[in-house]
């Protein structure tokens, strides 16, 4: 059984080295994208097995990359995790509402995002 | 109004246009109705006179009559005399006979000086027939004298005693002319009598009915005015202005309905002059706030951009101190949390800034949800008890039971209760933190109550307001900008709630807010 793929979409390169650093020692296997047009073209190809979608990304936004990803049957059942601004904002309702799985506030703690991950998709 | 088109209209605006006080008019109608009164009374005396002299004239008649009989009794008495010295054959009664005369003739002179003209004649002729009446008893005294007994029977049947019928008669007719004038005198008394009474009743009758139209008309000169005063001022109340009185008064309420008049024109003018300030001032505010909400929507879009950045300082620092990188030397360690503190706080910071700012731009919507009290107590509780037992703080929640589901934002009623909580123990050195809950008649009653520092009674007001904070040394200390409350408060009145403090300096403070069960939420 080839190793869970997990796609993070994400235009700022430090956060993504962040999760590119917490991945490292795990058995995942990482693609990234760095905005949403690019984001939505890597998953419609690998099919990967969780999405981790940054809400605000150049050319494409989270939310309407998320949308497109629904309506494509075959990504539509790819467990996404979108990363919005705040708890607060409404950012989380208009996330669920897009067809997000769940949904994580920026800043997020490493260690909250490896639980989500991890209970998205169990490490083999 | 009907008034005015009614008979009585044109009266009532002639009392109104007539150019006297308001003072003179009344007292001109009390006038009117006092010389009413008065004339009544001078026609009724004029009565009572009248009647008071007939009555005189009867008595008068009267006494006539009286005297009248008086005259016919001297008279049968001098007969009498008479007959009795022819009887007696002697002279002795003549003495008798000259009294019974001096009797007569005194009653005929009262009576001639009391007759009225008319009557004058027939008493001459009384005086006359005595005369010659007297001048036969002489002859037959003489006669008697002389032994003539044939001769005094002979006079005194041819002579004397036709004379005495004449005066009988005479007097008769006097009596009868008295009664006849008694009688009219009777009748026009009774006459006199009715027509004073009705001459009276005419005049009361009269009285009353002028009395009534003047009190009427002055009267509703007066009212006329006054209710179109009140129409008027019910238009000022209303805000129309502009309108204006028009009264037929020439009196005190003629000036008055000037001044009105005056008073709306310069209310109308400082109205007009008020719109246009007001709608220069709106143009203005408009401007205005579209400009904060330039700034407070750049804000808000920053939110994202700000965090980007400081996701990557939180996370790596924390996956630093999780060792994702390798062992971390010991002296590094401080540093790095001192990192992740700051941080935290340039998060909190952002976050409040940026509730702020939606807030005041009216963009700060709720998602209002059912919640449950007790999850958001224990949530609160969960996140603060490790700051409490660090503090040494006894820290403990209730909420009433039974509490139902409740309706509103769950996660900013969550916030407001955190930065009461928070600020609780922030300020509390020794002692305890409570939290509770209960349910009053449809109204949820949050209370965070401590054991700390307290406020000082003129910083109470101020403490809800951006920026605030009494004492800058516990904030170094601590943390913190002095925006906790205004959002809570904000965020509180947004539910369509209040928020509240009774606090002591030196032994503590007893936050509480208070939201409908079921709230809904909208602009505040
Ligand atoms: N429980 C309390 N006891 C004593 N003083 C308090 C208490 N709560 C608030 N205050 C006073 O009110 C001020 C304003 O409180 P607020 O929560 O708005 O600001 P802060 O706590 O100083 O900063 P921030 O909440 O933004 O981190 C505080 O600085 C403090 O002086
Ligand atoms: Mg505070």
């Amino acid at each position: 059984m080839r190793d869970r793929t997990v796609l993070h979409i994400e235009d700022n390169e430090y956060n993504r080295k962040i999760v590119r650093q917490l991945l490292s020692r795990t058995s995942y296997r990482l693609l990234e994208a760095a905005d949403g047009e690019e984001g939505l073209a890597v998953a419609q190809r690998e099919l990967p097995d969780l999405i981790l979608m940054d809400v605000q990304l150049p050319k494409l936004s989270g939310l309407d990359a998320t949308r497109l990803l629904r309506a494509d049957p075959r990504t539509a059942k790819i467990p996404l995790v979108v990363v919005t601004s705040f708890a607060l904002s409404g950012d989380d309702r208009r996330a669920i509402d897009a067809g997000a799985s769940a949904y994580l506030a920026k800043p997020y703690s490493p260690r909250d995002l490896m639980a989500l991950i991890h209970r998205f998709l169990p490490e083999n | 109004m009907a008034l005015i088109s009614s008979p009585l209209g044109a009266p009532v605006r002639a009392v109104a246009r007539i150019r006297a006080s308001v003072h003179v008019k009344l007292l001109a109608g009390f006038l009117l109705i006092t010389l009413l009164f008065i004339a009544i009374t001078a026609v009724s005396l004029r009565a009572v006179r009248e009647t008071a002299r007939q009555t005189d004239l009867l008595d008068q008649a009267q006494v006539r009559v009286g005297w009248s009989r008086q005259i016919e009794h001297a008279l049968a008495m001098q007969m009498h005399f008479t007959s009795m010295a022819l009887l007696a054959q002697s002279e002795d009664s003549v003495g008798l006979i000259l009294r019974e005369n001096n009797r007569f003739n005194d009653t005929l002179a009262r009576l001639e000086t009391a007759a009225p003209p008319e009557e004058r004649a027939l008493i001459q002729a009384i005086r006359v027939a005595q005369d010659d009446a007297m001048a036969t008893v002489a002859d037959i005294a003489n006669a008697v004298r002389d032994r003539r007994m044939a001769d005094a029977m002979t006079a005194l049947r041819t002579r004397q005693e036709p004379i005495y019928q004449k005066i009988e008669t005479l007097v008769g007719s006097l009596v009868a002319a008295e009664d006849t004038r008694m009688a009219s005198l009777r009748r026009s008394i009774a006459a006199a009598q009715a027509r004073s009474l009705r001459q009276m009743a005419g005049f009361a009758v009269a009285a009353v009915a002028v009395a009534l139209i003047a009190g009427f008309v002055i009267s509703w000169s007066f009212i006329l005015p006054v209710r179109e005063f009140h129409g008027f001022l019910s238009q000022v109340a209303e805000g129309r202005f502009g309108g204006s009185v028009a009264v037929p008064n020439r009196d005190e309420f003629g000036a008055l309905a000037e001044r009105m008049n005056w008073m709306s024109g310069e209310l109308r003018r400082l109205d007009d002059e008020q719109r246009v300030a007001a709608a220069t001032l709106r143009g203005l505010n408009d401007r205005l706030e579209l400009a904060s909400r330039a700034k407070s929507e750049f804000l808000a879009n920053m939110s994202h951009e700000l965090r980007t950045p400081l996701n990557a300082i939180l996370g790596f620092t924390e996956i630093m101190l999780d060792e994702l990188y390798g062992e971390v030397p010991p002296n590094l360690r401080e540093p790095l949390v001192d990192i992740q503190t700051n941080g935290r706080h340039l998060l909190r910071l952002i976050n409040d800034v940026l509730d702020l700012s939606k807030i005041e731009a009216g963009r700060l919507e709720l998602g209002v949800d059912e919640y449950s009290v007790q999850e958001i107590v224990d949530v609160v509780h969960a996140s603060l008890r490790s700051l409490a037992i660090e503090k040494g703080l006894a820290f403990s929640v209730w909420v009433a039971p039974d509490i139902p589901p409740a309706r509103g934002d769950g996660r900013r009623i969550t916030q407001c209760l955190m930065n009461l909580a928070g600020n609780a123990l922030k300020f509390t050195r020794h002692g305890r933190v409570e939290i509770d809950v209960r349910l009053d008649e449809g109204w949820l009653t949050y209370r965070v109550s401590d054991t700390g520092i307290g406020i000082p009674k003129e910083e109470v007001e101020n403490i809800f307001a951006e920026f605030r904070q009494v004492d800058t040394t516990i904030t170094r200390e601590y943390g913190g900008t002095g925006l906790g409350l205004s959002i809570t408060k904000r965020l509180v009145e947004m539910h369509g709630g209040r928020i509240g403090v009774e606090s002591e300096l030196g032994r503590g403070s007893r936050f509480f807010f208070t939201v409908p069960l079921h709230a809904d939420g909208g602009p505040a």
